[in-house]
């Protein structure tokens, strides 16, 4: 399912920014499911594209939950991401 | 699809998937990719000292670098945000070679991330009468700001 028509920001702003990071970006695969009022984003991509998103001293996975922490609380939402290997 | 575009696409997709309306501009200065963001959905990227623009900033540059290579800046301002703060920087380097004219004592500033010491650096280097060096280890760095000699 394509990321848009604003079924899920969360998923989609995932996915954007993950694609544009990562070199076999057909691999990235971003579901999502609430528990207890919490949304979890759970993220998984190519192995060899693990290293990518989490990028030196973790910063770029850091970048990627402010990311999504900003866009929930946009959408009065809370969220965490689940980076899977 | 020249670079220019590829980036301003990318930002324009990740600001959409947000939920965001805003006006995306990109300009090239000799510094570097300067992204201009504008528009009334932006106070959602500088809150909270603007950690959503400063993530925002990472994302996109760090997909970008293999093809702008290390050298090459990313820089991205929502509403004048980082515009307002990269000048109160520049003040507060300023007072503070001040103090350490007038002490002759060196003064620390900081801890700050890569792209404030930059600025104070910059800001520094303009005044013949005083020095900066950073210290540390660390991806946050105090920069010490003394008398030249």
């Amino acid at each position: 399912m394509p990321a848009d028509g604003g079924a899920s920001p969360l998923r989609a702003v995932i996915e954007t920014a993950v694609r544009g990071l990562v070199d076999q970006p057909d691999s990235v695969t971003v579901t999502e499911t609430v528990r207890r009022g919490m949304t979890v984003v759970e993220l998984r991509t190519a192995p060899g594209d693990m290293g990518k998103i989490i990028g030196r001293q973790g910063r770029t996975a850091a970048a990627l939950r402010t990311l999504l922490a900003v866009t929930a609380e946009r959408h009065g939402q809370r969220a965490q991401l689940d980076i899977k290997d | 699809m020249s670079l220019t575009t590829d980036i301003t696409d990318f930002v324009q997709r990740i600001v959409s998937a947000m939920g965001m309306s805003l006006t995306v501009r990109i300009e090239e200065t000799p510094d570097g990719t300067r992204i201009n963001l504008e528009g009334e959905d932006g106070g959602t990227l500088v809150r909270s000292g603007g950690e959503g623009l400063q993530a925002l900033q990472h994302i996109v540059a760090t997909a970008f670098r293999r093809q702008l290579g290390d050298d090459h800046r990313i820089v991205i301002d929502c509403n004048g945000f980082r515009k307002d703060k990269d000048a109160e920087l520049r003040q507060m380097a300023q007072f503070i070679a001040e103090k350490a004219r007038s002490t002759g004592m060196p003064q620390e500033m900081g801890p700050l991330n890569p792209y404030e010491r930059r600025i104070v650096h910059l800001a520094i280097a303009e005044d013949p009468t005083v020095t900066s060096e950073s210290i540390g280890d660390a991806f946050m760095k105090t920069v010490i700001i003394s008398a030249s000699r």
